[in-house]
């Protein structure tokens, strides 16, 4: 498996605060990658680094062999994200919304369809799709902003807290659609502050907090190296 | 380009909402009622003008007087009865709005060249402004009828000598001279019609700059309140095409907004000064002759003039609308902006901008949208160099604000940037 993402030494200040301190971490191709740690951890501020909405301080990330600072054209067209607090555009119906997006990446009607069809049957939402979003349960929204975020295919998606905010159901069935496309080769990199789902969803995580890697490794290998039950335990005993 | 109108369509689709729409019908109408009615009152007193007489003195000169008022399209609704308060209360049950007195020897009088006094009651049934201008003919009749007794008086004194010439020896024939052309005609009515021509000006351009900002930094605020900001920062498109989309949407619905505004606001004026061809009449001749007409390039100048206000108006809102929070937040960042336009706006209203001191001046010519309103006087009066100096300073002020928004739009601060009254927010 080939190397979609790299970050080496990211680093990212607030004024005097130190939000990152040097992270490093690679996400291969048709790899699910987890970030996990607590609020405030820094999960965000990567992911919206390597999305191109915040500018590094220091370090370097790559996306396949792009350097971000020369090239984040490169970036956009290959990535997609999916913040946390995440809306859609409430006039719009699920299908214009949807078709809006999709132009972005490829205006050819046939391609634009392709992406739609694709997105219809992520989403699952059926004849809702034809309603203005402003009516969309929080559930339907989300399922409609993942099917926006992987109806393009696109080389790496970036999903922060994927499953915020919803219930149990919705939450399975984010997951299944996250772990299928994973299965046809698209690399995700999510995080989560949730573990549990991590471990669940993830191939290989990494354990964050106060803007520092504490351990990276499959889920498998972190439980037998810190002897846990679970990645949660992991992480209480990496921070004690 | 085809992200681009991409972008652009779906902005535009967002901001011409169901409350737009009926916000603008709504105003539409309004509007066109009130103009309605005002204009069927303000007929009502131009063809209704019945009056009741009371003639005490059955004279000569009384009918003279009488005949005088009915050249001048009055009804006279006569009173068979030697008393006032009869006459009145007849008056009152036949709905007239007037009632003048003749007084007996009033022709005695004209003979003696005596004084006497002529009574008029105004029944008082509304405020309206038809109410009003029927007592402004009246005193306006009223004063023809005085100038018709007097000559009367006059012309059995002094049949030797003309009245008008002995009323006023002194006569004036009034010139108004544009640069180099000179044309007949008083400098107040030249003024005045051209005040009346004009009036639009600066409330059109007042209107597209207040709607155009509003929907640019509303539609900034939205982004940022629905949560689709940061998705659509991590689109495959330019962040100078975002903005520029989001300028060129707010600008063309907002000027499509200003124009249906200004219809309906014609439509209102219309009710108060009536139609201006209609009344115009030879005014219309003189104001060419002194070469103080639009010509296309004229328009085109202000045109310019205009289109740049409106992009640093639309720049401004942009970068406003990054440090708003919310949809209600943008409306209170709106307000310097306002400020920056009503200030240019009502200063071209009441007073002559050249006629301010010098740092009052400097300050006005230092806010980018006092520019056209000065341009049309400019256009007329051939002050090129002060129109070339407004094109160019918009033109200057354009290109660094939306150097400063494109810069917002491309680092941390579009979504770090945020005006909390005394307080600043970093997001994590």
């Amino acid at each position: 498996m080939g190397v979609v993402l790299e970050v080496e030494g990211l680093k990212k200040f607030y004024g005097q605060f130190e939000a990152l301190k040097g992270i490093s971490f690679e996400v291969k191709e048709g790899e699910i990658f987890g970030l996990i740690g607590p609020n405030g951890a820094g999960k965000t501020t990567t992911l919206r680094i390597i999305a191109t909405l915040l500018t590094m301080s220091e370090g370097k990330v790559k996306l396949l062999g792009y350097d971000l600072k020369e090239n984040p054209e490169k970036f956009r067209e290959n990535i997609s994200y999916l913040p946390e607090e995440a809306g859609a555009y409430r006039n719009l119906t699920g299908l214009d919304y949807l078709r809006f997006m999709a132009r972005f990446y490829n205006f050819s009607p046939e391609k634009t369809a392709d992406f739609v069809e694709r997105a219809i049957a992520i989403a699952g939402l059926g004849n809702r799709l034809k309603d203005k979003v402003g009516t969309y349960s929080k559930g339907m929204v989300r399922k409609l902003l993942l099917a926006r975020a992987l109806m393009t295919k696109p080389v790496l998606a970036i999903l922060d807290e994927p499953t915020s905010g919803l219930d149990v159901i919705n939450s399975l069935e984010v997951r299944e659609i996250i772990k299928s496309y994973a299965r046809q080769g698209l690399s995700v990199l999510l995080s989560s502050h949730n573990m549990l789902e991590v471990e669940y969803l993830s191939d290989r995580v990494a354990l964050i907090d106060q803007g520092k890697i504490l351990a990276v490794g499959t889920p498998q290998e972190l439980k037998q190296r810190y002897d846990a039950p679970n990645l949660e335990v992991v992480f209480r005993r990496i921070v004690q | 380009m085809k992200k681009f109108t991409n972008l652009l369509f779906k902005e535009i689709r967002e901001l011409i909402n169901k409350q737009l729409i009926f916000s603008l019908l709504f105003t539409m109408i309004i509007f066109y009622f009130i103009g309605q009615v005002t204009r069927t009152e303000a007929k009502r007193a131009e063809t209704a003008r019945r009056i009741g007489v009371l003639d005490l003195d059955k004279s000569a000169i009384s009918r003279g007087l009488l005949d005088n008022l009915r050249l001048v399209r009055f009804q006279i609704e006569e009173f068979e009865t030697i008393d006032k308060e009869e006459a009145l209360r007849q008056a009152r049950e036949k709905n007239l709005t007037f009632l003048l007195v003749i007084p007996s020897g009033l022709n005695e009088g004209v003979e003696k060249l005596e004084t006497k006094e002529i009574e008029t009651y105004s029944f008082l049934r509304s405020f309206s402004i038809g109410q009003a201008r029927y007592s402004d003919i009246f005193k306006i009749i009223l004063e023809t009828a005085n100038n018709y007794l007097s000559n009367e008086m006059l012309k059995k004194k002094l049949p030797e000598i003309s009245p008008e010439n002995l009323k006023k020896p002194l006569k004036s024939r009034d010139f108004v001279i544009v640069r180099d052309k000179k044309a007949e005609a008083s400098a107040s009515a030249i003024v005045g019609f051209m005040y009346a021509q004009s009036i639009f000006v600066p409330i059109v351009l007042f209107m597209i700059l207040i709607y155009s900002s509003q929907m640019v930094i509303s539609a900034i605020a939205l982004e940022k309140q629905n949560k689709t900001l940061e998705t659509l920062l991590t689109v495959p498109i330019s962040r100078s095409a975002i903005v520029a989309a989001k300028m060129l949407a707010a600008g063309l619905v907002g000027l499509l907004s200003a124009f249906i505004y200004m219809a309906g606001f014609s439509w209102y004026m219309k009710g108060f000064t009536g139609d201006l061809a209609e009344t115009a009449g030879g005014i219309t001749k003189i104001i060419k002759e002194l070469g103080l007409t639009m010509t296309t390039s004229g328009n085109l100048i202000l045109l310019i003039s205009l289109f740049l206000a409106i992009m640093c108006a639309l720049a401004m809102a942009t970068i406003l609308g990054v440090l708003a929070e919310d949809y209600r937040s943008a409306q209170s960042l709106l307000l310097p902006l306002m400020l920056l336009v009503m200030i240019p706006y009502f200063l071209s209203i009441f007073t002559d901008f050249k006629s301010l001191s010098l740092p009052v001046r400097i300050l006005i010519y230092a806010i980018p949208f006092s520019h056209p309103f000065m341009t049309t006087q400019n256009i007329l009066f051939h002050n090129y160099r002060a129109i070339v100096f407004g094109i160019l300073y918009m033109l200057i002020v354009f290109i660094i604000l939306v150097i400063l928004a494109a810069r917002i739009f491309s680092t941390d601060r579009v979504l770090t940037m945020k005006l909390r009254w005394r307080r600043r927010e970093v997001v994590l």
